[in-house]
């Protein structure tokens, strides 16, 4: 491939790239993958991708009139075969269709009931946030470090999560799941709080639900862990931030 | 040689995609519909698992390569010379230091440190500031911090990821020449564009700058790429639970930290709130070894490794820290249970 011509290629991806990073920022599916407290430094990526794009371009303006001049053109533009490595993100990016972590990845990533997820912030803070204000990981959280976990019990609840179906579980129930990442979609593990509803076999695996209710505690591998009776479960869109952040 | 090879490697290719895809075509009509469902959620996970990687990483590979033209245009030889100490143990430890003043993470540090080779960085320095950057910096100070609190994990962290960074620069620095533990790089030929001139402008050395930026872009964002398909693939296909049911003896559950953090292959920034996943499972000496070795060792890293340092190089780079990470875990896990 003559030099100018993969000087254009080189130039193409880069601007794919930017306008692939920048279609998830502004469709919000940049969530979908990353923890959002990361996605001002992807703002970043794209506006350097932009300018390295424009780099690119006026290089080739350059050589075209050095070209002109009857100069030697001296840019010695990479070997195709590097180039090609960009496409794989972009195709990936456009053939799959977009879709958070959900109860698939189960499979290889697992899914917690109890996960053992000591932080600097103690569960005092927890006790602070309203109980209908508390999400999954806020509960099971609490029934991990509280010795006590009756004094929960009765209390009110609302979260958010998707449903996922487990032999563990009688027919009237589900769990309520939520996948938690720190920094991208590869560290995320699932927790999952289980919920009682007599309707439950009219729910879809892997939608998404608002599940009002009381909290009780039932155990599950010789844990206790925190269950909502449900009084309400409601079908709702995926939430802007599909995944919890510790 | 390139264009040479180019038509012929691409009609194989073409050959071994067109088999590929009638050998699909074949088994595709003779599997069950659920193996589809099955494999479309796979595709969904890996998709979704290597976006994550990429688009975490991406603005990293470009600051890191950024540093690199910038070092490239306005640092000269000289200037270089005159900062590194002659001594190698000197030099090493400067160079571990090093990572405080660019606070690059594994993805950035690659292209960066062989900037600094051409610069003129002596061997023991730029393999130290390789190992010890990623978590010897401002950044993975705070989020550690974060994660643990300014205790015993930040300190044995730190403390230990200088040590195995400095033992490891001084190994490297009986190698007098450097030709023998480098690869040679195209991209770090005089180029007309990328030859800094005294009397070039403000603008337009940062114009070369960026077109540094831009080749090595691409010849690190390669390998970026080809070790997050595998990581994306490994995360796909093999369970976590089988890798964590293996075993939690002492001996045991450092192996298996030391694999995940390979495996894993997550960004020295966070990996601190991964391994408080574990704490309750693993014991101290396992999850210290995974915060040291994880940075300086990972699917990735040891892709772009390969593309800098020759074959034997990448085996010492890995080996030693390895070595060194699993006997210190393997310590912790003996002397305090």
């Amino acid at each position: 491939m003559p030099s100018r011509m993969i000087r254009s290629f080189q130039g193409l991806l880069l601007l794919g790239l930017s306008i692939f990073f920048a279609s998830k920022a502004a469709n919000g599916q940049l969530t979908w993958y990353i923890n959002a407290r990361f996605i001002p430094l992807t703002i970043f990526g794209i506006i350097m991708l932009a300018i390295l794009a424009q780099t690119v371009f006026t290089e080739i303006k350059r050589s075209r009139q050095r070209a002109l001049a009857g100069e030697h053109d001296h840019d010695h533009a990479p070997a195709p075969s590097s180039l090609w490595f960009m496409l794989v993100p972009l195709l990936v990016g456009v053939l799959i269709p977009a879709r958070p972590l959900d109860s698939s990845a189960f499979a290889t990533k697992g899914f917690n009931t109890n996960a053992p997820l000591v932080s600097a912030d103690s569960s005092a803070l927890l006790f602070e946030i309203d109980s209908e204000e508390r999400n999954v990981l806020d509960w099971i959280k609490l029934f991990n470090y509280e010795e006590d976990v009756t004094q929960f019990i009765g209390q009110k609840a609302s979260v958010i999560g998707f449903v996922y179906f487990n032999e563990d579980l009688s027919k009237n129930q589900f769990f309520v799941s939520r996948f938690v990442v720190s920094c991208c979609a590869a560290d995320g593990f699932a927790i999952a709080m289980a919920a009682e509803w007599d309707d439950a076999a009219t729910l879809q695996q892997d939608s998404w639900v608002l599940v009002k209710g009381t909290i009780e505690a039932i155990t599950i591998d010789d844990r206790r862990v925190p269950m909502i009776v449900a009084e309400s479960v409601q079908e709702v869109p995926v939430p802007s931030q599909p995944y919890l952040y510790p | 040689m390139e264009t040479a090879t180019t038509p012929n490697r691409l009609s194989r290719n073409l050959i071994v995609l067109v088999t590929f895809g009638v050998l699909i075509f074949v088994a595709g009509a003779m599997l069950p519909a659920a193996f589809f469902t099955w494999l479309w959620d796979r595709m969904n996970v890996f998709a979704t698992v290597f976006l994550g990687i990429f688009v975490e990483a991406v603005p990293y590979l470009i600051l890191g390569t950024l540093a690199s033209g910038l070092v490239e245009v306005f640092l000269d030889r000289d200037q270089m010379s005159k900062w590194v100490l002659g001594r190698p143990a000197a030099a090493a430890v400067s160079g571990a230091f090093m990572g405080m003043i660019f606070p690059v993470c594994e993805c950035g540090v690659v292209p960066l440190t062989r900037r600094l080779f051409h610069k003129g960085l002596p061997l023991s320095a730029g393999i130290s500031f390789l190992l010890a950057a990623p978590v010897l910096n401002p950044i993975v100070v705070f989020s550690t911090a974060a994660a643990f609190g300014w205790g015993e994990m930040l300190a044995w962290r730190f403390g230990l990821s200088f040590f195995i960074a400095v033992v490891t620069g001084l190994i490297f620095s009986v190698e007098k020449e450097a030709v023998n533990v480098l690869r040679p790089a195209l991209s770090l030929h005089d180029h007309e564009h990328t030859h800094a001139d005294v009397n070039d402008s403000f603008l337009e050395k940062i114009r070369k700058a960026l077109m540094i930026t831009v080749d090595e872009f691409f010849e690190m964002g390669r390998y970026l790429i080809l070790g997050t398909v595998l990581a994306a693939s490994l995360q796909t296909f093999i369970p976590q639970s089988a890798l964590l049911a293996v075993g939690s003896g002492p001996i045991l559950s450092v192996l298996i930290m030391l694999g995940l953090a390979v495996l894993l292959s997550i960004c020295s920034t966070v990996d601190s709130f991964i391994a408080l996943g574990f704490v309750g499972t693993f014991s101290f000496g396992s999850i210290l070894s995974f915060l040291v070795f994880g940075p300086m060792v990972d699917i990735k890293s040891v892709m772009m490794y390969l593309q800098v340092f020759k074959r034997r190089s990448v085996f010492y780079i890995i080996a030693i820290p390895f070595m060194l990470s699993l006997l210190s875990g393997l310590l912790f896990n003996y002397l305090s249970p």
